[in-house]
């Protein structure tokens, strides 16, 4: 094992030498021994052209694909060696996606939607609508709580879609372009919300094509083809 | 994951798309309603059947003349000869647990008169007074042996305008040409005695005395003289003796005069109404399970129906699976939830089939004029059927489902 970067004890997520290809005609690289920790509570975001492999990184962390090299550890569990099935619990509570596309339900509502990972995680029903309310409340939503996506304008389906994220209560947050389809206005909202969830303690990886964006996290890993070309320290701004 | 969730959302999918589920399930209503029309329909026929023919004849033993050969053809010429010899008679009525011996004999008309109305009519039968048994005689009584005397059905009594009743004079035209005047003296329900003859209520009956009506002689092979002879002859037991008595009948018919009368290739069988029961059950039965089957086809086109919409229904919310995986589902969960949204499916069409089917069947018994039978094993067979449709139409695309690779689903648009 050579990790160019050590684990602390406290890292939520633990990358070492991890490889992916595909084969698509010829051999894609789509990351090439990447390694990096990330601590509890600590806020970081990937940037990187087109194509240089921050979903694939996501997709992997997240545990919904498995790398053909090295380890990926999530909550100290190895997600290479892992089951389907232990893969699908680690998704449903130690991961919490949030996507571009806010990808929820179209006909369950918020409350519904929010509840979903409780559901596979077999959550009592009270409970786990106890617990969707709470969280909806949190991202301000309080008014919202039975309406359907189809109902909802972008800034606050993505507020549900984060919602939704919090409701186990995961050791991190998996953002892939979370302002990609919301006007600049209502992704400052987003942005605002997510320094919040990560003031509160909260863990955040972050993949975003805008500095501007990124600058809200504490790092901004730089890929390029698939390799950690830097890793850059966010100094805070000076109001 | 809860069942009751998986009910909730697999429901809720299946209300998603009303119209192209209610006209899955009216597939499987379909499918399911005809097996349990041609099943209950079937039990039905068959109880009737066999409460008509087992109920009142439950002690006669029945002899006549058959094929030896399975094969070969129902009818033919050893089936109506007159064989069963007066000696014979006498003979069975020694026989152990014997009650009564009732000769038949046909007896050939070309037509009946009353009133200067003429009825046509092929024959009457020639029996014994013992024949009327007090439950079938709805009107009068049975006939006295030597009298001009006669006893018809009720359809025969209706044949005439204003219809016969006890009393009247009635002339039969003899096929030989002779003209018989006879008194109706009793009008029984059915048709009375006789092999099968008690099954159904279609046919205008005349029943005679054999004496002085019957006429027909034979030379009894065993006593060298000319007797009366008869073409069949049912047997009469005490309730408890049945199966004794007719080891005994069967014995004496191999070395009967019958059997010696008989030509090569029949002989003399020895049936009970619990052998006629079995007989008819086994038809009706293969006939059930036969159309049934026929049935089964339109169920097999159903589930075709449900294997097709949930296959449709897993490429339409590739997407949904992909999300649902994101947040935790398991390939069981996801499997567990369009397999359960089939079985809802198959089980809403049981739900409504069997119901409509019953009725279906219910009409048809009705129009049959038979007593409706509830075929309850066939009701549990076809909710079951429908459950296993809808679990076997949704194994193929539950297991798609389960297939589908996250990353991609959630890329889908
Ligand atoms: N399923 C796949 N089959 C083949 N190649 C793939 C597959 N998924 C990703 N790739 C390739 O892997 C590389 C990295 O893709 P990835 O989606 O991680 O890029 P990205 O950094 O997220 O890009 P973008 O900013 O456009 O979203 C790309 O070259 C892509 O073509
Ligand atoms: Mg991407």
């Amino acid at each position: 094992m050579t990790a160019t970067e050590s684990t602390t004890a406290e890292a939520v997520v633990a990358l070492s030498d991890v490889r992916k290809t595909y084969e698509l005609g010829g051999t894609v690289t789509a990351l090439d021994d990447v390694s990096l920790s990330l601590a509890e509570g600590s806020y970081t975001a990937v940037m990187g052209p087109s194509g240089s492999g921050k979903s694939t990184l996501l997709n992997l962390i997240g545990g919904l694909d498995t790398p053909d090299d090295g380890n990926v550890r999530v909550g100290g569990q190895n997600l290479g060696a892992a089951s389907e099935q232990e893969r699908a619990t680690v998704r449903g509570t130690e991961i919490g996606f949030v996507f571009q596309t806010f990808n929820l339900m179209p006909r369950l509502t918020a409350v519904e939607n929010v509840a979903l990972p409780l559901v596979f995680d077999g959550w009592d029903r009270t409970e786990r609508l106890d617990r969707a309310r709470e969280v909806l409340d949190r991202v301000g939503l309080g008014d919202r709580y039975d309406h359907e996506p189809a109902q909802l304008s972008g800034g606050q389906r993505q507020r549900v879609a984060i919602a939704r994220a919090l409701a186990p209560d995961p050791s991190i947050l998996l953002a892939d372009e979370p302002t990609g389809n919301v006007d600049t206005d209502t992704g400052a909202g987003i942005m605002e919300l997510l320094a919040e969830i990560n003031n509160a303690g909260n863990s955040i990886l972050l993949v975003s094509h805008s500095r501007r964006i990124a600058e809200h996290a504490e790092r901004i890993v730089h890929i390029r083809d698939g390799l950690i070309e830097e890793i850059e320290t966010v100094t805070p701004e000076v109001a | 994951m809860d069942p009751r969730e998986t009910l909730r959302i697999a429901g809720r999918s299946i209300r998603a798309h009303r119209l192209r589920s209610t006209l899955t399930v009216i597939g499987i209503v379909i499918g399911i309603a005809s097996v349990v029309v041609f099943a209950s329909f079937g039990a039905s026929v068959e109880a009737s059947v066999i409460d008509d023919i087992g109920g009142t004849d439950a002690n006669n033993v029945y002899l006549l003349p058959a094929s030896t050969d399975d094969e070969g053809p129902a009818g033919g010429p050893g089936l109506g000869q007159p064989v069963f010899t007066q000696h014979d008679i006498e003979q069975l009525r020694e026989v152990k647990g014997v009650e009564t011996v009732l000769p038949r004999g046909i007896v050939q008309l070309s037509a009946v008169e009353h009133d200067g109305q003429t009825v046509a009519q092929r024959q009457a039968t020639a029996t014994t007074p013992a024949t009327f048994d007090n439950d079938s005689v709805v009107a009068g009584r049975g006939f006295r042996q030597g009298a001009a005397e006669l006893v018809i059905n009720e359809r025969a009594a209706a044949a005439f305008p204003g219809n016969l009743s006890v009393g009247d004079e009635v002339t039969l035209q003899l096929a030989s040409g002779d003209r018989e005047t006879l008194t109706v003296v009793g009008i029984v329900s059915g048709t009375r005695g006789g092999f099968l003859s008690s099954f159904g209520d279609v046919q205008s009956r005349y029943y005679l005395p054999t004496e002085p009506y019957y006429r027909t002689t034979t030379e009894s092979p065993t006593l060298g003289v000319d007797q009366k002879a008869y073409p069949q002859v049912t047997v009469t037991t005490a309730p408890t003796a049945v199966q004794s008595a007719r080891a005994e009948i069967e014995a004496y018919a191999a070395e009967s005069d019958a059997t010696r009368l008989l030509p090569a290739g029949f002989e003399v069988v020895v049936q009970t109404s619990g052998d006629v029961v079995e007989e008819i059950q086994d038809v009706i039965d293969r006939i059930t399970r036969f159309v049934t089957g026929i049935a089964v086809i339109a169920l097999v086109v159903g589930a075709i129906g449900i294997a097709n919409i949930t296959l449709v229904s897993v490429t339409e919310r590739t997407k949904e699976i992909g999300i649902m995986k994101a947040v935790g589902a398991t390939n069981r969960d996801t499997m567990q939830l369009f397999l359960t949204e089939a079985v809802l499916l198959g089980g809403i069409g049981a739900v409504v089939g069997v119901p409509l089917g019953l009725l279906v069947g219910f009409g048809a018994a009705v129009y049959a004029e038979v007593s409706f039978t509830l075929p309850i094993n066939w009701i549990v067979f076809s909710v079951a059927m429908g459950v296993t449709t809808g679990v076997v139409a949704g194994l193929y695309p539950a297991w798609r489902a389960s297939k589908v690779d996250p990353i991609e689903a959630l890329r889908y648009e």
